[in-house]
């Protein structure tokens, strides 16, 4: 925790309500995956501005592998303070003819695989990481799926393949905010307890505070500790969260329409949030 | 002559292809779901271990490890039986390798009812699964020749490859001199007029089986082979069906959706072509056992399928 340092983590604070400003604007204009963006916005700021390490070109050195589609909206809004898409391309998002897609195709910049068929990306995880270590690369590889796509098969078959290949250049990031299409993830097919899930099938795994950012980079520290299996972070987060008047109108909102969401009070909350986390960052 | 002189049978051919390729093609990775020894890779898995990985007996993850293997740089070789590539993991080989650039190849051993067991390990319906597929490649080869050259040839086409395998004892039937595979050629392996016999994969050997048969009793015909179902040569097929009185399609897969239906759109497309017979496992449950059982069954015998391909005309 030593390396911890409070202008460290107000920084990343300040990128992560960032982030939240930039996943309204985005979804204010035809409605979108919100709610996912706003809690997981914590975990792309220590992810894409502390975690990730850049190359020589302006992109990243190590590896992101986006497994639920639906998620993208959590990237567009890191990307855009990153400076690789702009807030007008973005604003695009849902809409007919944009290049900006809802779920996006792989070969969009910031998109390693085609992610809407949910429970893909740890497999295509596990077999980037097995080729980025046959090369000997030191690139990490990070993957992002959701509490829901533990019900899917494929998820098992990437763990059992990632712990027996003892790949510890791979971290799982796991969106486990209890929600799914439908309803909350406890009553369709409940999936916990997760961790010990993946520490049964041979991984390190530890439960994380989603919206805790000190909590967050001590998972992403712990993780390089680990040098014989892959790293599980089961992060725990709610749909809204970091956003008060957003969350307590809309707690289970698996997708929000346009019209569903008070998007300006959302936006004046997270704008004084940006303000107050300015004045700090001045300060320290 | 693209035709060798006599047959020589390999018994284990992708044993030898895949180790020859991974040999000189350091970036070549032969995966299995645990079916190494019965798709015959042997030598690379003892040989260059490196070059093989096994994700046990899990073709979902198969394909999408498979898939990931290729955007770190290497270029799978996915291998299991056709049922299972097709049946269990098709949409892992649409999504995960089927919609990017990267070069991916999904081999399915055992096709349509060269598997003893039936139905669960009979693929009947895997060539018309990935031809549905946009931007991919699907190839069905003949024999030991093509195999190998398709081989080497789809470790450097973009994006996703699907192509049968062939395991045990496989004749070579072309000449690895005269002969070279192209993507999306056909050839011509008997020349004449009157009935017109297009085939693909092991349904080749069976035509050239009943072609022998036609000539002995005088039965007009030509022989077009097809490896490529995707992309197709519409040209070079619309071309062969428009010169003959009757076309007969073979194939080691329904008549639904695969070389037949392929062969019918085309000739369709344009319109006022010949009579198109499509023959192959009809719309049934093929029995199990011995391929000359299986074949005996459904009526692909050389024998009787040489006389369906003579009735046809009439």
């Amino acid at each position: 925790m030593s390396l911890m340092s409070n202008s460290r983590v107000t920084a990343l604070e300040l990128m992560a309500a960032k982030i939240r400003r930039n996943v309204l604007d985005i979804c204010m204009q035809r409605g979108g995956y919100a709610g996912q963006g706003v809690a997981l916005a914590d975990i792309a700021a220590c992810l894409y501005f502390d975690e990730m390490r850049a190359d020589d070109a302006g992109w990243f050195h190590d590896r992101f592998v986006l497994s639920n589609g639906h998620d993208a909206i959590m990237t567009y809004g890191a990307l855009a303070e990153h400076g690789s898409y702009s807030m007008v391309d973005l604003r695009t998002y849902n809409a007919d003819g944009t290049k900006v897609d809802q779920s996006p195709i792989e070969g969009q910049l910031g998109f390693e695989i085609t992610a809407g068929s949910l429970g893909q990306g740890p497999s295509q995880a596990a077999g980037i990481a097995w080729g980025e270590r046959m090369k000997g690369n030191d690139k990490r590889i990070y993957c992002l799926f959701s509490d829901g796509e533990l019900q899917e098969g494929n998820v098992w078959e990437a763990a059992m393949f990632a712990a027996h290949q003892k790949l510890s250049n791979l971290v799982y990031i796991i969106d486990n905010n209890d929600l799914q299409a439908t309803s909350r993830t406890q009553d369709v097919l409940a999936v916990e307890p997760v961790p010990e899930k993946f520490t049964a099938f041979g991984c390190a795994a530890r439960r994380v505070n989603g919206n805790s950012i000190t909590d967050i980079l001590d998972a992403f520290a712990e993780a390089k500790t680990v040098k014989d299996r892959p790293f599980v972070m089961v992060c725990d987060t709610r749909i809204f969260a970091g956003i008060d008047c957003l969350q307590a109108a809309l707690p289970a909102a698996h997708y929000v329409a346009k019209h569903q969401a008070d998007w300006n009070a959302g936006l004046a909350e997270i704008n004084r949030k940006i303000t107050e986390l300015e004045g700090q960052a001045d300060g320290s | 002559m693209l035709l060798a002189d006599g047959p020589v049978i390999h018994p284990a051919p992708f044993d030898e292809i895949s180790f020859d390729l991974c040999s000189r093609r350091k970036d070549v990775v032969m995966m299995s779901a645990d079916l190494s020894k019965y798709c015959q890779i042997i030598r690379v898995k003892n040989e260059l271990p490196d070059q093989h990985l096994d994700v046990g007996m899990a073709e979902q993850n198969l394909i999408s490890v498979a898939a990931g293997v290729s955007k770190a740089g290497f270029v799978p070789v996915a291998t299991t039986f056709a049922c299972y590539a097709t049946r269990r993991a098709y949409d892992q080989m649409m999504i995960c390798m089927g919609t990017g650039p990267l070069t991916g190849i999904v081999l399915g051993f055992t096709p349509g009812i060269a598997n003893p067991a039936r139905i669960h390990h009979q693929a009947a319906e895997d060539l018309g699964m990935v031809r549905a597929i946009p931007n991919t490649t699907v190839i069905d080869p003949m024999d030991v020749t093509e195999f190998q050259q398709a081989m080497n040839v789809a470790v450097d086409t973009p994006g996703l490859v699907y192509m049968r395998g062939h395991r045990g004892d496989t004749p070579r039937l072309l000449d690895p001199e005269t002969y070279r595979f192209e993507l999306g050629r056909t050839y011509q392996l008997v020349e004449g007029s009157g009935i017109g016999i297009v085939a693909t994969g092991h349904a080749t050997q069976w035509a050239l089986q009943a072609s022998a048969i036609l000539t002995e009793k005088g039965v007009a015909h030509s022989l077009l082979h097809v490896p490529t179902l995707k992309p197709v040569n519409e040209r070079e097929i619309a071309d062969f069906c428009f010169a003959h009185n009757a076309v007969v399609t073979v194939e080691n897969h329904q008549i639904v959706t695969g070389l037949g239906s392929l062969v019918t759109e085309i000739v369709s497309d344009i319109g006022g072509g010949p009579k198109i017979t499509r023959i192959g496992i009809p719309n049934q449950w093929a029995p199990g056992g011995t391929l000359a059982h299986i074949r005996a069954e459904l009526g692909l015998d050389a024998e009787t399928l040489a006389s369906r391909i003579e009735g046809a005309v009439s």
